[in-house]
């Protein structure tokens, strides 16, 4: 896949387009096979923080930016559905869209002020943001419930779909499946196209960008928009799943969750994150049962992985491939 | 009045309270190559940053074939027609060299790299990731960089670093040849008398951030004040 | 009034006290200690602890020296592997070594919330413009002025301090003079997470005991310290006053906006000087 971009061929390959459909039946297959509730439920909150990571992922990988404060974008979208449905002013798949846009617009202003600082201090303003945003949350009570958090009251059919549909596990699992997939592809289309090419070119090296005669200040705060309109369309079923959300979503320790699956799968290819969260969730589920220290497992994982395999599971991949050539493709950590 | 391809009037760079460029006049007719020498610390890869825009604390009018650019920034000034490499090595590690190069002609509005990677003897490592071939590579990938899209000036900051003799040499004429062919005006810093006395139409040396002496090799070689600030010394 | 304006000193001190120690270490191994929060904390378990003993002042230092402690094996365990590491790497591994404190607080203290008496000599109110004012609360004004005082005196007038003043304009210069760069890391980390230790036990019996307590006020200091500019003890200092100001005013004016100003603050001050008040490097 990596050969694609090189000699302007095409981008889109027959296998590619193969490996694309073979991953998308993957999700539907799964809730057909899986007659267990709770592991559907289990599969279905993980397609979702996988669509949430992808986006931290993309952020990484194209910007080599780390956010800490991804959660606000993930949550927004379900406080603007909370608050604008109850109006009646428009139909409920316009909010919905709108509130998508809303969240992409309002990370390309904030972008355009904090990809200004870099590295690190990047890291600390983006955990500010995300505080800001879960302040608001807990504070503008007539909005947002405060703590409480707010019950979303969706109408009963949504996109010609019966509620239920985003609402019972099995039928989810396909919804945020085919989803993730659409969202991989996303990625996985800008990563190649020219000006993906040009947000790691900035990532790399960005004076000699300048000096190449490209400004860098807009592309980068684009980069930084479309990570997070991909996590809010996370954030979207999210909403639609749960009918809820509270302070809590919004938080940074979900941030900081979802960096932690970037980090883990590796973020030098798209389906790290994707990878990093499905790891993240089971590992959670299998330890959970026998210990309450997950906490501590997660941040020694965390280390671990940072220190001795900074590239995660995509790098692990990458090893055990027979006749791997590095690609050199950079990896933060 | 005819245009000169590079005007500077009043180069001036400062650190603090020190003055690393005094006021430097520069004045560089179309077609040439010029080099500008000077020991350490005289301020010559500030010149280059400061004509071409990079960092804090600069000022300095510049016109490009009489057009003034003063105010751009880098990448106006790029596409204006002004382009420069580095001292050290600005590449893209992660990027394989044939996408970094296209990425920059496209800016450039071209679509084909394929005559430089030939010039640049760059064809055999085009898609490989810059940040795994050489360094003599990663040398002429940076230069190659700078001459997507055939700059009308051009400013070299030490094109030969860290290469050996052979190379530096062998580089600088190919590069003399080049900017004859494709006609772009050059300004460039070298260490190496021999590579500079070879190459060079005229010569400005510079001492404390200021201008020296100017004139072509043999003036510049016969004049005392440059043996005693500088060749004397090197020699 | 006169009072919030009083109030807001009060954060304005603690908040510069655990900042600085943020700075001097981004300063000297331009480092970013994720974990930062996670020593705030622990200071203040262990601080509550100590006192349960023997009061509330041996509480606080033995919360420093436990922390100091800490702070050294922390550089060396840590900072000093991964110091030619991308600085990432750091961040990522201290907000590990966060999640692990939280984990440790949780399982030796639990999730409860618990209330930390302050000490007897100053749990007494004096009379202030027309009202009432804690003694503590201006014993906390006077910890920040100390913290202050006593960082300035160090680094003007102790050969360490000059050489960490040097390292913070420029590290490489710094370590060819012939310092031994990694003793006086080790000791700016340890002052660094004392100081953060210290400042959790004075603010518990402001603020009450909880594994949160250490993460709300990070979100804070790190604003501090990138608003004053990354590095820098006056930018620090500066901002430090300025957000415990902004933080009582606010909740005077604009009570539902007030956990925003910060941020709007530091968007604020980030556009017009995107490396800080008083940065220019980095």
């Amino acid at each position: 896949m990596e050969a694609d971009r090189t000699g302007g061929g095409a981008v889109v390959t027959v296998p590619g387009l193969l490996l694309f459909a073979g991953f998308a039946l993957v999700g539907p297959a799964a809730a057909f096979l899986v007659p267990s509730t709770l592991i559907q439920s289990l599969l279905t909150q993980a397609t979702i923080y996988a669509i949430f990571a992808l986006g931290v992922g993309i952020l990484i990988r194209q910007n080599g930016m780390v956010s800490f404060g991804h959660a606000a974008f993930f949550g927004l979208p379900a406080y603007v559905i909370g608050a604008v449905l109850p109006l009646g002013l428009m139909p409920p798949e316009l909010i919905i869209i709108g509130g998508l846009a809303a969240t992409a617009l309002m990370a390309f202003l904030v972008g355009l002020v904090i990809v200004r600082v870099h590295g690190i201090a990047f890291g600390m303003l983006t955990l500010a943001i995300g505080q800001a945003v879960y302040e608001a949350a807990t504070r503008l009570r007539g909005l947002t419930g405060g703590h409480d958090g707010l019950s979303l009251d969706l109408p009963r059919f949504l996109f010609g779909l019966p509620l239920k549909t985003f609402q019972q596990p099995g039928s989810m699992l396909i919804v945020t499946w085919l989803v993730l997939a659409l969202m991989l592809a996303v990625a996985f289309l800008f990563a190649k196209s020219r000006y993906g090419l040009l947000s790691e070119a900035i990532r790399d090296n960005e004076e000699r960008v300048r000096f190449l005669g490209y400004r860098t200040l807009v592309p980068r705060a684009l980069t930084f928009a479309l990570s997070a309109l991909v996590t809010a369309a996370g954030g979207v079923l999210f909403a639609l799943y749960n009918a809820f959300v509270s302070p809590e979503t919004v938080h940074w320790t979900a941030s900081g969750s979802a960096l932690i699956m970037a980090i883990l799968g590796g973020a030098s290819a798209p389906w790290g994150p994707v990878a990093g969260a499905f790891t993240y969730f089971f590992l959670k589920e299998a330890v959970g049962s026998f210990t309450t220290h997950w906490l501590s497992i997660i941040g020694v994982s965390l280390i671990v992985v940072t220190v001795v395999f900074p590239a995660g599971l995509v790098g692990l991949f990458d090893r055990l491939r027979p006749g791997n050539r590095s690609q050199g493709a950079a990896n933060v950590g | 009045m005819s245009a000169n391809a590079l005007e500077v009037r009043g180069a001036t760079k400062t650190y603090g309270g020190f003055t690393a460029l005094a006021g430097v006049d520069l004045t560089v007719a179309p077609g040439e190559v010029r080099a500008l020498i000077g020991p350490n610390g005289a301020g010559k890869s500030t010149l280059i940053d400061v004509i071409s825009g990079r960092g804090a604390n600069i000022s300095a009018e510049v016109r490009l074939f009489g057009t003034d650019i003063s105010r751009a920034s880098p990448a106006q000034r790029r596409l204006a027609g002004m382009s420069r490499s580095f001292q050290r090595t600005s590449i893209f590690p992660g990027l394989p060299v044939r996408q970094q190069l296209l990425l920059a002609a496209h800016r450039m509005g071209e679509g084909d790299v394929d005559e430089l990677l030939g010039e640049f003897n760059l064809a055999a490592v085009a898609d490989i990731a810059a940040g795994l071939i050489s360094y003599g590579d990663q040398r002429r990938l940076d230069l190659a960089l700078a001459l997507v899209g055939r700059p009308r000036v051009l400013l070299l900051d030490e094109p030969a670093a860290g290469l050996s003799f052979e190379e530096s040499k062998h580089l600088a004429e190919h590069l003399r040849h080049l900017a004859a062919r494709w006609s772009v005006t050059v300004l460039l810093v070298e260490h190496d008398m021999d590579v500079v006395f070879a190459i060079a139409d005229r010569i400005t040396v510079l001492q404390l951030g200021r201008v020296l002496a100017e004139g072509d090799p043999a003036e510049i070689r016969a004049n005392p004040d440059v043996i005693k600030a500088y060749l004397g010394s090197a020699a | 009034m006169a009072i919030q304006v009083l109030n807001g000193l009060v954060y304005g001190a603690l908040l510069f006290a655990l900042a600085s120690g943020l700075a001097l270490m981004f300063g000297l191994r331009r480092i970013v200690n994720f974990a930062h929060g996670a020593l705030y904390m622990l200071g203040a378990y262990v601080g509550y602890t100590a006192s349960l003993q023997f009061g509330f002042w041996a509480g606080l230092a033995v919360a420093g020296l436990v922390l100091a402690a800490l702070g050294v094996v922390l550089d060396k365990a840590v900072f000093r592997p991964l110091q030619h590491r991308d600085p990432l790497t750091t961040l990522l591994v201290t907000f590990g070594l966060a999640l692990i404190a939280e984990d440790l607080v949780l399982s030796v203290w639990g999730n409860d919330t618990m209330s930390f008496a302050e000490p007897q000599q100053l749990a007494h109110t004096l009379s202030l413009f027309e009202t009432t004012f804690p003694i503590y609360r201006l014993a906390i004004v006077g910890f920040g002025a100390a913290v202050a005082i006593g960082l300035v005196l160090w680094l003007r007038f102790s050969r360490v301090g000059l050489f960490v003043r040097a390292a913070s304009h420029d590290p490489v210069i710094a370590a060819v003079q012939g310092v031994d760069t990694d003793r006086v890391s080790a000791l700016v980390v340890a002052v660094s997470a004392a100081l953060a230790g210290m400042s959790g036990v004075v603010a518990a019996p402001l603020m009450s005991l909880a594994p949160s307590m250490g993460a709300d006020i990070l979100v804070d200091s790190f604003i501090v310290v990138v608003v004053g500019g990354l590095g820098s003890l006056g930018g620090a200092f500066i901002t430090a006053m300025l957000l415990g100001q902004i933080n009582v005013l606010g909740v005077v004016f604009m009570p539902e906006l007030t956990s925003l100003l910060p941020f709007l603050l530091m968007i604020g001050i980030l556009l017009w000087k995107p490396t800080g008040l008083a940065g220019a490097r980095l």
